[in-house]
């Protein structure tokens, strides 16, 4: 099962990208997910809690090795526990998401185009129902800001038609089979404006939108991130974290933004391996000096000896702090955020930051607790500038995506606080932060994705409105706006609550970080609601005039976020008991 | 005096290999299938051996000139592996050229198995010999390329012998195994400037700083194949004879991980920050080929200090092992360029649309270029780093950081070679060589899978 978990993503991604012709290629994707779901989630079963009351206090559920290479240490060591599989859960869930998220923006295109055919032959077009996916490109639909009436917009956009045309067809031949007939049969002035949305890839890309290629690095990103969780070998941790980076790099590179996505997805690259390169020196460090490479053995017997506990931690603090991201080394991540599609987004929230602060709390703190100790006190101030400073930008930014991007960095920070804090309460409260911002910021980023759709822009300024344009968005952006922020009854507060309660704990100048801390929280308050009032509040922007709502398909990607911000902010106690079955 | 017993199994391959270099003088348009068949059969040869007990020859009491155990016939195997490679993406070309590529095939093996100096230096210098001729092109490019290619050779060449000389001087044995005894109350001027010499000069068949400034020249003028084979099988050379002198005659030796550690940080630097800047496909793997050579000669820098001569044999292994999954992925890189390119490698931009035109070429391209980076899917490279990284954190934890920072800069340069296949559009490209391509894109996959094949054979005990 534990195999499973992080082959079948692996296999679906191979099956996607060699059926990518096909128009059922999303759901092969979306299929492969769901099992890769089902497989983490019966992961519980027959767990081993015999060792909890005779040992040490914790052990892991399963574990699976197999030999690869032992003259490097290199076995394929699977291993699972309350704090790994709760990671491993959300990574599944977000990755059935996000492929349902491209299935669904691919069968609505599909209709959307085969609509346009018939809508033209009648000579009564309507204007496309907003995709789910952000085209990447700029689009002259019918709603374009300013155009007024869409149906009048599609006509004024025609003379800009004919030069657009040449993609809009390219596209249309990877994208669907029954497309083609477009060409023939529909008049070019009504049908172009209508496959411009699926052209966005443009540009040097001419080969148009090849959405299953997406579907397929998502599920290699699921697949390496799951296999991170799992890994109970310090070389395949290693070898697992390298191989998310180049699934990532191409999906910012191949299918984000086509303004910042080169320089974002570069940034992206680079900072990325520097700082897993860095963690790779300081595993090896602990593997030199314990002569194993068994995480789970080196964790019970107490991390690495204490002359080289601090180099070690240091190593590895570096190198996950790039990923988690930790001030001052998080300036990849707006523009990663920002330049990325929406499906990327989410992942890059809810699965790689994670990566990085579940390596700081298991690896990092795992194999050099000495170290950790040492060092909190640098972890700490460096989490609360970070919280200070994202709340204090995020004030001022302007963008959607790029707010809501910055204010990972704050709640990143307030797990590295918890976790510096280094008292029972602080590690809870740093897992539960983390699982938390898993829900909430992804939720974050799909309404952001999908008002960026409807809207063309994510301007703050060029926004308004959306309470009466789209009432059921505006109250999920509500929801998710307060489970970030905080609020009492929502996921999002628990992590954050007990952050502050944690580093106050620990009394001295620690008082002085948990003040700042409950700054930030304030500040979140002050910038989401800041976003809100812009967003939500106010007349109907012209951009928001005439959007479609939420659609069925949409709901029903967005519930599993919501029920689970929900369950975790009303009933924290069943997590809070698996992380104390866990491994740390 | 007794006459010894030679053990004619030890030298099997050596003796395929030259007499398919015989064979290929005479047999005229026969000529390249019979220097792919016989050196197909060396390599096949120099498994079976490996795979059976260690053999030795040349005895000289304890120390032998010639041996034949698991890493010695592991390289040799590689060396005519690689050269068939190369003959298989060559076309149609004179007979001699055959002879010439066999020829130095069998310097590679002799190289392998050689313990002692002089058959080190003999072995180096018939590996090189034959690709003077080999790398000039007709017409004055080529010439300049040649005639700095023979320069540089004759003058590494030289220099170290001169050091071969000196260690002779403070030892007085040329056996590797002697220089190990021997070095511990030699003269230490003498034997720091002989090692010092010897090593500098053996590094230039890498390609490592600071004889590095042919390697970008001469890669590029020479006819792709033969770049091809400059990059895998010679470059391996070098790493053979580095890893041979360093792991059985100097391992005690401090001054011989300063030298190291020098070279290695040189070429790091100067490899990478020369590819940065290179907009041909090429000499921009010729650059950072100079990297490579640093990264593979950086475990061997650890003997300088005491703690890190107690793990002389695992460094040793780990330059090794990243030598050959370096020149896996080279012979990979290089010969996917052969086969889409009909001249010269080109500009990196003429690389654009790769992967629509010719997919073949393009998969074993891109799975190369992203090894060299170091990263999954293609872990043969990632396992190398591991392997290499593994013995800097426990004893040079500085070198590590050194070997870390080369990488990022790498990535640098390797992810827009990897973009600029992927992307874009292009006209007609040849298509040819499939079935080589195909062999070497699973060799690099198998390696990739089950990287314990070369890490059994690259550790290099006593």
């Amino acid at each position: 099962m534990l195999v499973l978990a992080a082959a079948l993503p692996a296999s679906g991604a191979l099956a996607v990208w060699g059926l990518r012709r096909k128009p059922y290629a999303h759901w092969i994707g979306a299929g492969a997910a769901g099992l890769a779901f089902a497989a983490v989630a019966l992961l519980p079963v027959g767990r081993d809690t015999g060792a909890l009351i005779a040992g040490d206090g914790a052990t892991w559920w399963h574990r699976v090795a197999i030999p690869w290479a032992p003259s490097l240490h290199l076995d394929f060591a699977l291993a699972v526990d309350g704090v790994s599989w709760t990671l491993a859960l959300l990574t599944a869930l977000l990755g059935v998401l996000c492929c349902l998220h491209n299935a669904v923006g691919a069968e609505q295109r599909a209709a959307d185009l085969y609509g346009a055919d018939q809508a033209s032959a009648s000579a009564s077009l309507q204007p496309a129902s907003a995709p789910l996916q952000e085209p990447a490109g700029s689009v002259e639909n019918g709603g374009t800001p300013g155009g007024g009436d869409p149906v009048t917009g599609v006509h004024a956009a025609g003379p800009a038609t004919s030069g657009h045309l040449q993609v809009a067809t390219g596209a249309s031949g990877s994208l669907q089979d029954g497309a083609g007939s477009v060409e023939i049969g529909g008049p070019p002035l009504a049908a172009a404006p209508v496959h411009g949305v699926p052209s966005g890839a443009g540009g040097e890309e001419r080969d148009g939108w090849q959405s299953p290629v997406l579907t397929a690095l998502l599920l290699a990103v699921q697949a390496a991130s799951t296999l991170v969780f799992l890994a109970d070998n310090l070389v395949l941790f290693f070898i697992a974290f390298e191989a998310v980076l180049l699934p990532m790099w191409a999906i910012v590179h191949r299918f984000g933004d086509p303004r910042t996505r080169r320089r974002a997805a570069a940034k992206f690259a680079l900072f990325t391996i520097a700082g897993s390169l860095l963690m790779a020196t300081g595993l090896f460090v602990a593997i030199a000096d314990t002569g194993t490479a068994d995480l789970g053995a080196i964790i019970a017997a107490g991390g690495v000896s204490s002359g080289v506990s601090l180099l070690v931690f240091s190593l590895l603090a570096i190198g996950f702090a790039v990923k988690a991201p930790l001030w001052p080394l998080h300036s990849w991540l707006p523009d990663a955020h920002t330049a990325a599609p929406t499906v990327g987004s989410v992942l890059l929230a809810g699965v790689l930051l994670k990566l990085g602060t579940y390596g700081l709390i298991r690896v990092a703190g795992g194999l050099a607790p000495e170290g950790a100790a040492d060092a909190a006190p640098v972890l700490a101030v460096l989490a609360a500038v970070g919280i200070v400073v994202a709340g204090l930008v995020c004030l001022r930014l302007p963008e959607l995506k790029r707010l809501i991007a910055y204010s990972s960095v704050g709640h990143m920070g307030f797990v590295v606080l918890a976790f510096a804090a280094g008292t029972e309460a602080g590690l809870r409260a740093a897992l539960f932060g983390n699982l938390a911002h898993g829900l909430v910021t992804p939720l974050l980023f799909f309404l952001a994705g999908a008002l960026k759709a409807r809207t063309r822009t994510g301007s703050l300024t060029a926004l308004g409105g959306l309470r009466l344009a789209a009432p059921a968005l505006a109250g999920l952006l509500g929801f998710a706006a307060l489970a970030s922020l905080g609020l009492p009854g929502l996921a999002g507060f628990w992590g954050e609550a007990f952050t502050v309660y944690a580093a106050a704990e620990r009394g001295g100048a620690w008082l002085l970080l948990a003040a700042a801390a409950a700054f930030g929280a304030f500040l979140a308050a002050a910038y989401l609601l800041r976003m809100l009032k812009h967003v939500s509040h106010g007349s109907v922007a012209p951009a928001a005039f005439g959007i479609g709502d939420v659609s069925a398909a949409e709901a029903a990607v967005w519930s599993p976020l919501v029920a689970g911000t929900l369950l975790l902010g009303l009933v924290p106690g069943p997590l809070l008991a698996l992380f104390a079955e866990g491994h740390l | 005096m007794r006459a010894q017993a030679i053990d004619h199994a030890a030298m099997l391959p050596l003796y395929l290999a030259a007499a398919t270099a015989a064979a290929a003088l005479f047999t005229g348009r026969f000529a390249k299938a019979a220097a792919m068949i016989g050196l197909g059969t060396a390599s096949a040869a120099a498994v079976w051996i490996g795979l059976g007990p260690d053999r030795a020859a040349f005895a000289v009491g304890e120390w032998h000139s010639y041996v034949a155990d698991d890493a010695a016939m592991g390289a040799a195997a590689l060396f005519a592996a690689l050269a068939v490679l190369v003959a298989a993406v060559s076309g149609r070309r004179p007979g001699e050229n055959w002879f010439l590529l066999t020829a130095s095939a069998a310097g590679g093996i002799a190289l392998a198995g050689a313990r002692d100096l002089i058959t080190l230096v003999v072995a180096v210098e018939t590996l090189t010999l034959p690709l003077y001729v080999l790398v000039t092109r007709p017409g004055r490019d080529g010439a300049e390329a040649g005639t700095t290619f023979l320069i540089a050779s004759v003058t590494s060449s030289a220099t170290a012998l001169m050091g071969a000389a000196l260690l002779y001087a403070a030892t007085g044995t040329v056996h590797l195994e002697g220089l190990a005894a021997a070095l511990g109350d030699a003269h230490a001027g003498l034997a720091a400037a002989g090692t010092a010499l010897l090593l500098a000069g053996l590094a230039f068949k890498l390609a490592a700083a600071p004889l590095h400034a042919w390697a970008p020249l001469v890669l590029e003028r020479a006819p792709l194949p033969i770049a091809t084979y400059l990059a895998s099988a010679s470059k391996l050379g070098g790493a053979v004879a580095i890893v041979w002198v360093v792991a059985f005659g100097l391992r005690g030796t401090a001054s011989a991980g300063i030298v190291v550690a020098v070279l290695a940080v040189a070429s790091i630097a100067v490899g990478n920050l020369g590819a940065l800047v290179q907009r041909r496909t090429v000499p921009l793997l010729a650059w950072s080929g100079i990297a490579h050579a640093g990264y593979a000669l950086a475990p061997l820098a650890v003997i300088a200090t005491a703690a890190g001569r107690e793990h002389a044999g695992a460094a040793a292994s780990a330059a090794f092992a990243y030598a050959v999954f370096f020149v896996l992925l080279e012979a990979g890189v290089f010969a996917a360029l052969t086969a889409v390119r009909a001249e010269d490698g080109g500009a990196v931009a003429d690389l654009a649309g790769l992967w629509k035109a010719a997919p073949l070429p393009a998969s074993v391209f891109l799975f190369a270029v992203v090894g060299l980076a170091g990263l999954p899917p293609a872990l043969a490279g990632t396992v190398a780093k591991v392997a290499v990284l593994e013995v800097l954190a426990s004893s040079a934890v500085w070198l590590a950081v050194v070997v870390a920072a080369g990488a990022v800069v790498g990535l640098a340069y390797y992810l827009p070679l990897a973009r600029a296949v992927l992307t874009g559009r292009s006209g007609a490209v040849p298509r040819r060589y499939a079935v080589a391509l195909t062999i070497a894109a699973l060799a690099l996959v198998a390696v990739s899978l089950a990287p314990q094949l070369v890490l059994d054979f690259t550790s290099v005990s006593r």
